[in-house]
């Protein structure tokens, strides 16, 4: 076992992977000889030279489509962004290529997109978005936010070996927030499913990435109040897991749908959707939604703070569910 | 073999095209891929080949006519544009991105499918619940499942709610007491109104359309009859008696609750007709005389009030009558009652006694002139042969339009209907 | 149409034997009548939907580069560029099965046209979205590189596209990269209706390879022997480990943009200038002037040409529809992978 910051376990998990497996490449901007904006690569490129980690232009577009382009050839790229907000340059590769290539004429695309996103280092609205939405809302593409360096290991792994496109949302306020003991033996963490972080009986929160970590703080709060919240982690968005999610609603009877990301067109929307098709019948409140209000990141403090759901938000919002 | 020839879509957002020239005639030649006609269309003109070879036999759309993509304009070697596809060649439909069907051909003009593939999840709907009572489809599943009427449960919730705390216990205190009385009448008891949440000294609270419609008519009709009030007291031993001796078995042989109502319901309409001036309503300076005796029983909604009506009340058995009122509470509980049950009534009975108060001096429901209130029933000490006696015993009231009816007939008509109910012998079965 | 100063014209230097020279004209026939089946009478019968794009007077561009090929390289033909999908083995069946959007064929239904691939045959498909295969061809040049094996990936694509960011970011990558990738442009002149004056600012596109660090040249599109040459050229170039080169080749697109479009903004007197230069007619009377092929030859070709295609359309148009509910399936690669499994 080794204490590992989150960022750290992602390094080991890449780097087990290229030892696994020769077909792994690294893709990237200031990914070879510098390490990585957030060095997460760093000591590759020393490790495993210049064909397998390389140093590209500024240049998204071409950096996914030439990853695509590389995994036809029987490669398996991971493609660093620097940050996920610049994923955006990118998207036409991602979405029109790399998403419909199997659908359309059969091959597989297994390349790894994989960078920080995440608010609350006072990034400003183009170093903290949670884009995630704008994948999970295209078929053929695979989208995971792991919230523990544990799981964040093990899903980087899982993205590697996956012959899918794999969207993988690392969460920078957690980079070197959170330490873990790891195993140092090879394990994966399935792609599709969910976990419940804190077992509870009064609510369900349902939530993913860094929030994950604000609903436990929540939860410990409350529980001196006397109310029970049970804390599930989704892990993967895209496919994600129904039945855990389910599971959970019908146990508590009353949900609360958490994310960072903005309200409108966010994953609670479609977990409400499904809690109230599927789990109508076991619902003994409303189900209620904890995100960001519908605009940009805001920079300066008090703005980014009012903007970011937190421990006692969320709290309020338990309160009130509870009482219902 | 009969070919169809069809209107070709020559364009994505192309949806119709025009014939501008036929190059054969019925009963002519023509080969695979020959030119057959051309057409004109809003981005281009074309000359189309014939997609099959054979005769000519039916032109079906004539030189100058426009008509819609995939319409079928003519048929070779054989007859009727109803055949189906043309042998192999299936034509998908026209507008691929917005009809997800390309699976069979279709002769008829652009259609755009709306069927969803057949792979596409179904949509679950759940069951809904029926009661009136505010809760949650969690509440009403456990309430279901045990059989507990969400009437007799307190609410706790968020403004009288029942919450699922609340139904599990009473689950669990349920047990070995008996029901009191049976609920009277019709009445689903509402909860408490929803809390207000203050942001001030004062929170305005728009009215439903309910609401403000009872608003309208409560003093509508205040202004329009002369409301005169007399209330009676009846002694229903009998007809306390009758229930408790025949309910079991009424219930047993009808499917259906023998209640108070029924009673009260059948002696309004014996009295009604002794004294038809009560079934009538005011028009200027004539008083309308009404046929038929339609009954409305107030039920109160949560928030608010309707009054199905017992139509030609005076046909009916009290079987019958039994039946129109278990039929209507169940109805208005769970939302079913139709325009045309809360319309035509000629009189109505009201039920202030369901919450405990001895009697009401209810308002006229216009256009009738007279509306009864029934007090709750209750064991008072009364005075019988001079000596206390402990009787089942109820207050009736009786609102009524002094316009057209006076005390003197208001007290008899009242008189009469304490005599039927203190003298009860019809038969309940 | 002036020439460019900055860049190279070297003299030609491949000269295919008569056997090559045979197959060119055979392959610009067989594209010129498919792709008249295509567009004159299959989709005017209503047996092909959607959209139609064929590229008559432009065939020179995809048979030209394709007969250079050697294997282990890979190609992304696009619209214009019927012939390469059958120089490189797609069978004439599976491409009309293709647009009649049949469940037996290489899209299975999914995509239209030729949106077709195979990484055997080495063809990487489009997307509608143009310009998006130039990144995608780099990363392949990138691995082919590594290989060491000297092959190549060539990318078609027309003068209308350059205008895309992907062009350029690839054009910069490949040449950063010194990969061996042959950019081929089609300049046939229109881009839908845009005329190239209202396209690019330059008079050449061939002087944005030396602007981006690789060689740039410009070649008479309709010429199918100046194509095979300067793709050879281009070829080893790159196969040498010299990097990406920029082929600016010059046609005019004698249809519309799609089987939809009259092209009325197209000059008469263009068409009528370019109609002399048409590939075939010049492919011909080299052939005879050469005496490679006898007249008689040329037509019994054309015959035979004709007879594969009916026979192709026919097998194409017996294969049926796909069923509805397929719609949902092959959406993800994994261990039951449909693609995997034979066509339902």
């Amino acid at each position: 076992m080794a204490l590992l910051t989150y960022l750290e376990a992602i390094r080991h998990g890449i780097w087990e992977e290229m030892e696994r497996d020769p077909s792994v490449l690294l893709m990237g901007e200031d990914i070879g000889a510098y390490g990585g904006a957030f060095k997460v690569t760093a000591g590759m490129l020393e490790k495993f030279g210049e064909a397998r980690v390389i140093d590209t232009p500024i240049c998204e577009s071409a950096i996914v489509g030439a990853a695509i382009g590389a995994a036809l050839m029987g490669m398996r790229p991971v493609v660093e962004m620097q940050f996920m907000d610049f994923i955006a340059s990118g998207f036409d590769q991602i979405v029109n290529m790399a998403a419909k290539l199997h659908y359309r004429w059969g091959p597989a695309v297994p390349i790894v997109i994989r960078g920080p996103s995440g608010a609350g280092v006072h990034g400003g609205p183009y170093h903290s978005q949670s884009n995630e939405m704008w994948f999970v809302h295209t078929p053929g593409l695979k989208v995971v936010a792991p919230a523990t360096a544990y799981d964040a290991k093990g899903l980087i792994k899982a993205a590697i070996r996956d012959d899918n496109p794999v969207i993988f949302y690392e969460h920078k306020f957690l980079y070197r927030r959170i330490k873990e003991e790891i195993p140092e033996q090879d394990y994966v963490v399935p792609i599709g499913k969910g976990v419940v972080r804190r077992e509870g009986t009064d609510i369900a929160v349902i939530t993913y990435g860094a929030m994950v970590w604000t609903a436990l703080d929540a939860a410990r709060e409350l529980e001196k109040e006397g109310l029970s919240l049970e804390v599930v982690d989704l892990r993967s968005l895209l496919p994600y897991d129904e039945e855990t999610v389910l599971a959970s609603a019908r146990k508590c009877g009353k949900v609360i749908l958490l994310h960072e990301d903005t309200r409108t067109g966010g994953m609670a929307g479609e977990l409400a959707a499904l809690i109230a098709e599927k789990a109508f019948e076991d619902l003994d409140g409303p189900i209620v939604r904890v995100t960001a209000p519908d605009t940009p990141v805001p920079f300066a403090p008090p703005l980014e703070e009012y903007f970011l759901p937190n421990a006692a938000k969320l709290a309020e919002a338990a309160r009130k569910l509870a009482a219902y | 073999m009969a070919t169809n020839v069809i209107m070709p879509q020559m364009g994505e957002s192309i949806a119709e095209g025009t014939i501008t020239k036929w190059m054969k005639k019925v009963g002519e030649r023509i080969d695979r891929d020959e030119p057959l006609f051309e057409i004109s269309t809003d981005k281009v003109d074309a000359e189309i080949p014939s997609p099959a070879g054979g005769v000519l036999t039916q032109i079906l759309v004539k030189e100058n006519e426009t008509v819609a993509v995939n319409t079928v304009v003519a048929v070779i070697d054989g007859e009727g544009a109803a055949l189906a596809a043309p042998a192999a060649s299936a034509v998908a439909a026209p507008k691929p991105d917005v009809a997800p069907s390309a699976a069979l051909p279709t002769p008829s003009p652009a259609a755009v499918s709306s069927a969803l593939p057949a792979g596409a999840p179904s949509v679950q709907i759940p069951e809904g619940g029926e009661e009136e009572i505010r809760t949650s489809p969690l509440v009403r599943r456990i309430a279901r499942e045990h059989n507990v009427d969400l009437i007799q449960v307190k609410g706790t919730g968020l403004g009288g709610r029942v919450s699922k705390k609340d139904i599990l216990d009473f689950i669990e205190q349920r047990g070995a007491t008996p029901a009191a009385a049976p609920p009277p009448a019709v009445s689903a008891a509402p909860t408490a109104p929803p809390a207000v949440t203050f942001t001030g000294a004062a929170q305005s609270v728009p009215m439903t359309p309910m609401r403000r419609q009872i608003a309208e008519h409560m003093v509508t009709s205040l202004r329009t009859s002369a409301h005169v009030y007399t209330v009676v007291e009846v002694e229903m031993t009998r007809v306390v008696a009758a229930r408790e001796r025949f309910k079991d078995e009424f219930e047993r042989r009808n499917g259906i609750k023998l209640t108070y109502t029924a009673f009260f319901v059948r002696a309004c309409v014996e009295a009604i007709k002794e004294f038809p001036i009560i079934n009538s309503s005011v028009e200027g300076t004539n008083i309308i005389y009404k046929r038929d005796v339609n009954i409305g029983l107030a039920v109160a909604l949560e928030n608010g009030l309707i009054v199905p009506v017992i139509k030609r009340a005076d046909e009916k058995n009290f079987l019958g009558i039994a039946r129109a009122v278990q039929d209507f509470a169940d109805r208005a509980r769970s939302k079913r009652l139709s325009v045309d049950d809360v319309q035509g009534g000629t009189f109505t009975i009201t039920n202030p006694g369901s919450f405990g108060g001895l009697f009401g001096l209810p308002i006229i429901n216009q256009p009738q002139v007279a509306i009864l209130g029934v007090g709750a029933i209750e064991k008072r000490p009364v005075v019988r042969d001079d000596a206390i006696a402990i009787r089942h015993m109820v207050y009736l009231s009786v609102s009524y339009d002094h316009r057209v009816i006076d005390g003197a007939v208001a007290e008899k008509f009242m008189a009469k209907i304490k005599t039927i109910l203190e003298n009860w012998d019809e038969a309940v079965l | 149409m002036g020439s460019t100063k900055t860049v190279k014209s070297s003299p030609r230097k491949a000269s295919p034997d008569a056997a090559t020279l045979e197959r060119m004209l055979y392959y610009l026939k067989l594209t010129r009548e498919s792709e008249s089946r295509i567009e004159n009478v299959l989709y005017r019968q209503g047996k092909i939907v959607g959209g139609v794009y064929v590229g008559r007077g432009q065939e020179a561009i995809g048979v030209g580069a394709s007969l250079t090929m050697r294997p282990g390289d890979v190609t992304f033909p696009c619209h214009r560029d019927f012939s390469v999908f059958l120089i490189r083995g797609f069978t004439l069946a599976d491409i009309f099965a293709n647009w009649l959007g049949r469940a037996d064929s290489p899209n299975r239904g999914r995509d239209n046209t030729i949106h077709i691939g195979d990484m055997k045959l080495g063809i990487i498909p489009i997307i509608s979205p143009l310009g998006a295969t130039l990144p995608v061809a780099c990363g392949v040049g990138l691995v082919l590189k590594q290989r060491g094996k000297g092959n190549v990936a060539l990318v078609h694509f027309g003068e209308g596209t350059t205008s895309l960011g992907h062009v350029h970011e690839a054009m910069n990558f490949a040449a950063v990269g010194k990969l061996p990738v042959i950019f081929i442009c089609n300049n046939n002149q229109y881009a839908y209706s845009t005329p190239v004056e209202k396209q690019f600012a330059v008079k050449s596109l061939a002087v944005r390879g030396p602007a981006y660090g690789m060689p740039g040249e410009r070649v008479d599109g309709t010429d199918v022997l100046a194509v095979y040459d300067a793709v050879e050229r281009a070829g080893a170039h790159a196969r040498a480990g010299k990097g990406p080169s920029f082929l600016e080749c010059v046609t005019l697109r004698m249809a519309g943009h799609s089987a939809h479009d009259a092209a009325e903004y197209v000059p008469e007197k263009l068409k009528q200038a370019w109609a002399k230069k048409d590939p075939i007619q010049r492919l011909e009377n080299l052939l005879l002037s050469r005496k490679v092929m006898t007249k008689q030859q040329i037509e019994e070709l054309g015959t035979q040409v004709s007879g594969e295609i009916d026979r192709a359309i026919a097998e194409a148009e017996a294969r049926p529809l796909p069923r509805g509910e397929d719609a949902v399936q092959g959406v993800y690669c994994g261990p039951d992978c449909w693609w995997e499994k034979p066509c339902p």
